[in-house]
């Protein structure tokens, strides 16, 4: 085995790349879940996200109404999930896997009855129109091009840090989900910091899809997202909700993924596409024996 | 008070269906259809020949069998997304088992088979729970990537190591003998000797759940796990034993439709049959008779789609469409009530106040 080709610059950029996927839609389920709702159905708001996205763009050949065309998807998809879990009350999870089966059955409808497009979108006139990318000079023979979500994505980790540790809208967001009756007698609604929070949750997760079909490819295909979402989940839960660990989980996987890729050629391209999966499945039990032993230790002492 | 909440949710579930529905016909509207020529399409689809009615009945009972597998799972407290994966294991386990006996008495090799089905299902079920059990992991997200895992590794298996050797097969494993193969009961449609097994294993699942103290208790873990304990109950073996049981019928399932349809394990022998199932169950809040009745409703749907989509062009997406909007209706259903009931409460409390309660 070739070490050198999976620690390489190739595999530097897959892992950002990739990673840039997972954290904007994490950056958005860690909001909802500070809030005191666990967001499943990110996944979902990602596919329609990348859908909406990749039409903006081709309807109006601009990468800026390709976002518009996102982000309002985001706060549609938002809203909803509030309305249905705050206001009505209804199962978080439930609410979570139906949103994400109503979202690749909703993007694959609309794709469908578009004439002559099936599995992915192909258009014959018109084109799509991709996110700009900075070229950052020639670095080992390979040209380092950078799409600009990926430093959007790496200054919205530090805006949300700051947002919840730092500015009171942060901490009654917290609040909202740990003592809502704390923030009630402070004359503060939690309904409203939860809808809050589920609204940027759906334009964080649109911008992760936009990412996904106008960035790291310039396509929609169907049930796109893979699943990206529920490791993002998986990211909030592996970095306690908090921005900058996170962020280092969704890297963690990213790098999982790109060494998969770059594995390639020795191994079966389908059984490497199964580590990412696996990987998540371990980091959660890795972080759940820590926590178990931490707890064992506690209750001894 | 028990039965006029039964009415109450029979009522939900009607107004809910056919709001869902009335979407469904907007959304044909929308896109350059007839909602009527669309729903006579899926009508005359399912029920049209013989044929689509052995297919309508088949995946009714596939709808059966993935729909109490979610259900049984939920009982016990735990939502297992993951069937599907755990139909594909089974569905390998058993192909690759009856390959390798070929030759040999059917009345040997099958019931092997089965049990190859079962023991790869529920092991592969096993693993979520226990995390979910002693480590508290979230069983949504284990399952739903270990979908992915499961699904990767069986097309890994039937596309290398146990690929057939056979001339003008571009995939799968080695294909099963005639005898070992389901015969299909209405020639030319999916109805195979399966449902038979299916109709069995519905009844004994059926059985367990709602007329056992095993099925009670449960349903009690299900419900409010921190009272089960106080009751005595090992409420971490009741959450098990569903997701084994879940994940046996799930791994059956994989082996029912490669037996039957396929000749062999295909990587695409599925297109997402334990959702389907999921969502029956869900609508249906986990309760497996009214799963099994609704499956038959689902089942209509799904064959009918077909026949909708080639005949009008209405992509059979929409049955999903239909469906998930179905399942937010009844999540908010218990939310909207109260609601309305506030809202009736509080007019009747102005009409007294306004009236100086003459009549109250």
């Amino acid at each position: 085995m070739n070490w050198s080709t999976i620690f390489s610059m190739g595999t530097l950029m897959n892992t950002i790349n990739t990673s840039t996927i997972v954290i904007l839609a994490a950056l958005g389920c860690l909001m909802t879940d500070q809030a005191g709702m666990m967001n499943i159905g990110i996944d979902g708001m990602m596919t329609v996200g990348a859908f909406a996205a990749v039409m903006g763009s081709w309807l109006c050949d601009s990468w800026v109404m390709g976002l518009v065309f996102a982000l309002a998807s985001g706060l549609l998809f938002g809203l909803f999930y509030g309305v249905f879990v705050i206001r009505f009350r209804s199962d978080e999870f439930i609410i979570g896997v139906a949103l994400n089966i109503f979202a690749v059955a909703l993007t694959t409808f609309i794709l469908r009855s578009i004439p002559g497009q099936t599995g992915s979108f192909h258009p014959q006139t018109g084109r799509v129109v991709k996110l700009p990318s900075l070229h950052l000079g020639v670095l080992g023979g390979t040209n380092i091009n950078v799409s600009i979500m990926i430093p959007i994505a790496w200054a919205l980790v530090i805006i949300a840090w700051i947002f919840l540790y730092k500015t009171p809208e942060g901490f009654w967001l917290h609040a909202s989900g740990e003592h809502p009756e704390s923030l009630r007698s402070m004359g503060r609604s939690p309904e409203k910091m939860k809808y809050i929070a589920s609204v940027i949750c759906g334009l964080m997760c649109s911008l992760s899809g936009a990412y996904l079909s106008l960035g790291y490819l310039s396509t929609f295909t169907e049930n796109m997202s893979a699943s990206r979402g529920y490791v993002a989940v998986a990211c909030v839960i592996f970095g306690r909700s908090n921005p900058p660990l996170v962020f280092l989980a969704t890297l963690l996987f990213g790098f999982i993924d790109a060494a998969g890729q770059r594995m390639q050629g020795i191994v079966d391209p389908t059984l490497t596409a199964t580590f990412p999966y696996i990987g998540t499945i371990l980091m959660m039990v890795l972080l759940a024996l820590r926590q178990a032993g931490r707890r064992r230790r506690a209750a001894r002492a | 008070m028990k039965r006029r909440e039964r009415m109450e949710y029979l009522l939900s579930l009607l107004v809910s269906v056919l709001l869902a529905f009335l979407l469904g016909g907007i959304i044909m509207a929308a896109t350059g259809h007839s909602p009527l020529d669309g729903y006579g399409a899926l009508f005359t689809g399912a029920f049209g020949n013989q044929r689509a009615i052995g297919n309508t009945l088949y995946k009714s009972f596939q709808l059966c069998m993935t729909g109490l597998a979610t259900a049984v799972a939920s009982q016990g407290g735990i939502f297992n997304v993951g069937g599907e994966g755990q139909m594909y294991l089974g569905a390998l386990a058993s192909c690759w088992l009856g390959a390798v006996l070929s030759g040999h008495s059917p009345f040997l090799v099958i019931p092997l088979c089965l049990l190859a089905a079962i023991i790869a299902g529920a092991l592969y079920a096993l693993i979520p729970a226990l995390l979910k059990i002693k480590l508290h992991i979230s069983e949504v997200i284990t399952t739903i990537l270990m979908n992915s895992i499961a699904i990767y590794f069986c097309t890994y298996m039937a596309n290398g190591p146990l690929k057939t050797s056979e001339k003008g097969v571009s995939q799968g494993t080695a294909s099963l003998d005639k005898v070992f193969q389901f015969s299909k009961l209405i020639k030319g449609s999916n109805l195979t000797e399966s449902v038979f097994l299916i109709a069995i294993i519905s009844v004994l699942v059926w059985y367990l759940m709602s007329r056992t103290t095993t099925g009670y208790r449960m349903k009690l873990t299900g419900q409010n796990q921190r009272f089960a304990v106080f009751a005595g109950l090992n409420a971490s073996t009741l959450g098990i034993l569903g997701m084994l049981i879940s994940g046996a019928m799930c791994g059956m399932l994989g082996m029912f439709e490669c037996f039957g349809l396929q000749t062999r394990f295909k990587p695409d022998f599925s297109n997402e049959f334990y959702f389907d199932g999921m969502l029956v169950a869900m609508i249906m809040r986990y309760r497996p008779l009214g799963t099994i009745l609704m499956s038959f409703f689902f089942g209509i749907l799904k064959i009918g789609a077909i026949t909708m989509q080639s005949k009008t062009g209405i992509s059979s997406e929409l049955i999903l469409i239909v469906q998930s909007i179905i399942i937010f209706f009844m999540a908010a259903e218990e939310g909207i009530l109260q609601n309305l009931r506030r809202r009736r409460a509080a007019r009747m409390a102005q009409t007294v106040i306004t009236k100086g309660g003459g009549e109250g």
